[in-house]
């Protein structure tokens, strides 16, 4: 078997398949079949095989034939119709990677592994079950596993939940005749009219007649049973994990200092936009774990706004980020992980620099205030925005920067003077004889100007306010409650 | 500052007649700075007439670091800067304008009135110690036109390295502070004190680099704030 399986990885094909299909032919199954003459399955004509050892889809019109000693272990999840089936099924796919690099998906539900090289390694079939069944433990998934020499086989056993552990591929029939045919996912009206007829299970519909079945039920079906008993190919597309970095790096002394840190970190980043430059892509998160003698490691986020790549600028951001941090102890080890790399629009500069006359100034001003916000924080730097409205805590909110529309409001929309500052709360001042006070007597300068609006959404507001001097010659912006007890507050200071 | 004016030249080896006027000529050489006279620099126009004729150059710098110091907060100081500010916001290649740890919320409603373009305003919240910081990556960005803070401690070299700031990026820096601290050193180009009038301020030039000292009242015209009339 060892000895055929290297012909089969290394030898493109030749005279291969047809010693295998002699040897799969006498199954139990198929003897029963010839007896009833021209039965299933028998292929239409002998066709050129390429040997497939490294998992590249062969060109289309080539065929490809699953190679005779290859062992799948298809794993189907119970109750993974749901909606969280896809995410389990990609992480169980990350985990089974560890047992075989042949690990194909076989969405909502199903998972398939080629593990006729890992079996050795694993501890035989036994073991591979039970590691792999710890494996869905670990992820609370249930499923059940089946063994056979071909994918479909081993998907069907495993969907039939039929403890099917098959290395031999001349029992491969037999051992699947018992399967009802609804493991296979044919339509449901495929399957009505085949029950119409008597035929409910795998082994009765392989001993139907090709020729009749193709032309009643569709070459699709009997291609399906080809795969189901290994006579037709069947290619699975590989899964690939997605590929993140990650890098480490021992400092050359224990340290805390800023400038020894970003030091060490500075060829991780510019490795990291190697990686970055040669996928063209960008990342969204980046993390910088530093590792100490005994404290746990300190880990330092940085996100960003749009799909970085460059490493200049993410040694600047990194950096502000580090100088914000406080290390409980010096830092042996510095480590460089990044988030999933995200897909980046590559944009051409421009032949003006910035700032120049024709220079785009967007592009540097977006640089600053993302390092801004790297060391402040996202909230600490905002744009301003008016609303129209005539309360005055309701007239303004906060925007990202520059995303404030030019805005409408022309000078001669308010009645009155509004103040250049306004509190964020408005200050309740103290009274004497009915008059306001703040620091000293208060001078009101104008008419008062009544604001008696918002009762629609609950914060309505009636009150009267007025422009007043303070005795050091600050005008400020006050108001009175229309309702009792009449109070006074100080809401905007005009600078 | 390299290209020379026509006829500032290589000086003649024989002065025809009318030496005063070649004088004035050769005075105006940009590279010949005069003792107590503005040095050639671009300005923005501050929007009253009469501080402009004070300040160094007829204006505002374009680049460099000025200090308002207001007897109180609240006195009048914003409303001096603001028409400045809404010319510099509403040029078709506005840079931003960015504002650093104001002590209240701007209200916004008024800004629009004074004329500033809102999509070009950056509000920066800091504490104290990053104040500084900030304004210094806002003026040496070359991505800001002015950047204003409202700081309660400097240090003449910080002042020093926000002028120098201010000059790379080729920005207008105002560093508002409590008017207590213009007894210290610093390397503004320009020191304004700010006190309320009835109907004005009066600002007093403490430093002035190449221009006059002295006082001088300005009232506001209309009852808008910042619709800055001119005297």
């Amino acid at each position: 078997m060892r000895a055929r399986r290297t012909i089969d990885l290394f030898a493109r094909g030749d005279e291969r398949p047809s010693v295998r299909l002699e040897q799969s032919l006498p199954t139990r199954g198929h003897e029963r079949a010839s007896r009833a003459g021209e039965r299933l399955p028998r292929p239409a004509a002998p066709q050129p095989q390429v040997a497939r050892g490294n998992g590249i889809p062969p060109p289309a019109g080539g065929a490809a034939r699953a190679a005779p000693t290859e062992l799948w272990l298809g794993l189907h999840l119970a109750g993974a119709a749901g909606q969280c089936a896809p995410q389990g099924l990609q992480r169980l796919a990350m985990r089974a990677l560890r047992f075989t690099p042949r690990v194909s998906l076989v969405p909502p539900d199903g998972l398939l592994l080629e593990v006729h090289a890992s079996l050795r390694l694993f501890g035989g079939v036994e073991g591979l079950q039970h590691a792999l069944r710890r494996e869905c433990a670990d992820l609370a998934i249930a499923g059940s596993l089946a063994f056979a020499p071909t994918p479909l086989a081993a998907l069907a056993a495993a969907r039939g939940e039929c403890v099917l552990v098959l290395q031999d591929a001349a029992r491969l029939i037999g051992s699947l005749a018992p399967l009802p045919l609804r493991v296979l996912r044919w339509p449901q009206e495929v399957l009505d009219r085949l029950a119409s007829i008597g035929v409910r299970t795998i082994g009765q519909v392989l001993r139907l007649p090709r020729a009749g079945f193709a032309q009643r039920f569709g070459a699709t079906r009997l291609a399906d049973l080809d795969r189901l008993t290994g006579r037709a190919p069947d290619p699975r597309e590989r899964f690939e994990a997605p590929v993140r970095f990650r890098c480490r790096r021992e400092l050359p002394c224990e340290s805390a200092s800023h400038g020894q840190l970003t030091a060490a970190l500075a060829p991780l980043i510019e490795a990291l936009g190697r990686f970055l430059e040669a996928r063209q892509c960008g990342v969204l998160a980046l993390e910088c774990r530093l590792w100490h003698r005994h404290a746990e490691p300190t880990r330092c986020v940085l996100r960003l706004v749009d799909p970085l790549a460059d490493a200049a600028r993410l040694t600047e951001l990194l950096g502000e980020r580090l100088r914000m941090l406080t290390l409980p102890e010096p830092a042996h080890t510095c480590e460089l992980r990044a988030g999933e790399p995200v897909p980046r629009a590559l944009c051409s500069s421009g032949l003006w620099q910035s700032g120049e006359h024709g220079g785009l100034p967007e592009a540097r001003g977006s640089a600053f205030i993302e390092r801004l916000r790297a060391r402040l924080g996202p909230e600490a730097v905002q744009g301003l925005a008016v609303v129209p409205d005539h309360r005055p805590e309701a007239a303004w909110r906060v925007t990202e920067p520059g995303a404030c529309a030019p805005s409408a409001i022309a000078s001669g929309d308010f009645a009155a003077a509004r103040p250049l500052w306004l509190l964020p709360v408005p200050r309740p001042l103290r009274q004497r004889g009915g008059l306001p006070r703040h620091r000293g007597a208060l001078r009101l300068e104008s008419e008062p100007e009544r604001i008696e609006t918002g009762w629609w959404d609950g914060h309505d507001i009636e009150r009267d306010y007025y422009e007043a001097v303070d005795v050091y010659g600050r005008r400020l912006w006050l108001f009175r409650e229309r309702a009792a007890p009449h109070r006074w507050f100080l809401q905007g200071v005009f600078a | 500052m390299s290209a020379d004016p026509p006829g500032c030249g290589a000086i003649p080896s024989d002065p025809p007649h009318g030496g005063a006027a070649r004088l004035e000529d050769l005075l105006a050489h940009p590279l010949l700075w005069r003792a107590g006279h503005a040095a050639r620099q671009p300005v923005w126009s501050s929007g009253f007439a009469r501080l402009d004729e004070a300040l160094p150059g007829g204006g505002w710098p374009r680049s460099g670091l000025i200090e308002v110091l207001p007897v109180r907060f609240g006195v009048g100081e914003l409303k001096l800067l603001l028409p400045a500010l809404a010319a510099l916001t509403t040029r078709s290649e506005a840079r931003w304008s960015a504002w650093v740890a104001p002590p209240l919320s701007p209200f916004t409603p008024a800004l629009v009135a004074a004329g500033i373009d809102l999509s070009r305003l950056l509000i920066v919240r800091a504490q104290d110690k990053e104040c500084l910081w900030a304004l210094e990556q806002a003026l040496g960005s070359g991505a800001c036109d002015s950047g204003l803070a409202w700081a309660r401690h400097a240090l003449p070299r910080q002042i020093r390295r926000l002028h120098l700031a201010a000059q790379r990026g080729s920005a207008l820096g105002v560093l508002f502070r409590p008017r207590a601290s213009a007894r210290e050193a610093s390397a503004a180009m320009l020191r304004l004190v700010v006190e309320p009038l009835e109907r004005g301020v009066r600002v007093t030039l403490l430093k002035s680099r190449g221009g006059a000292r002295g006082a001088l009242d300005l009232t506001w015209g209309g009852t808008y704030p910042g619709a800055g009339g001119c005297p």
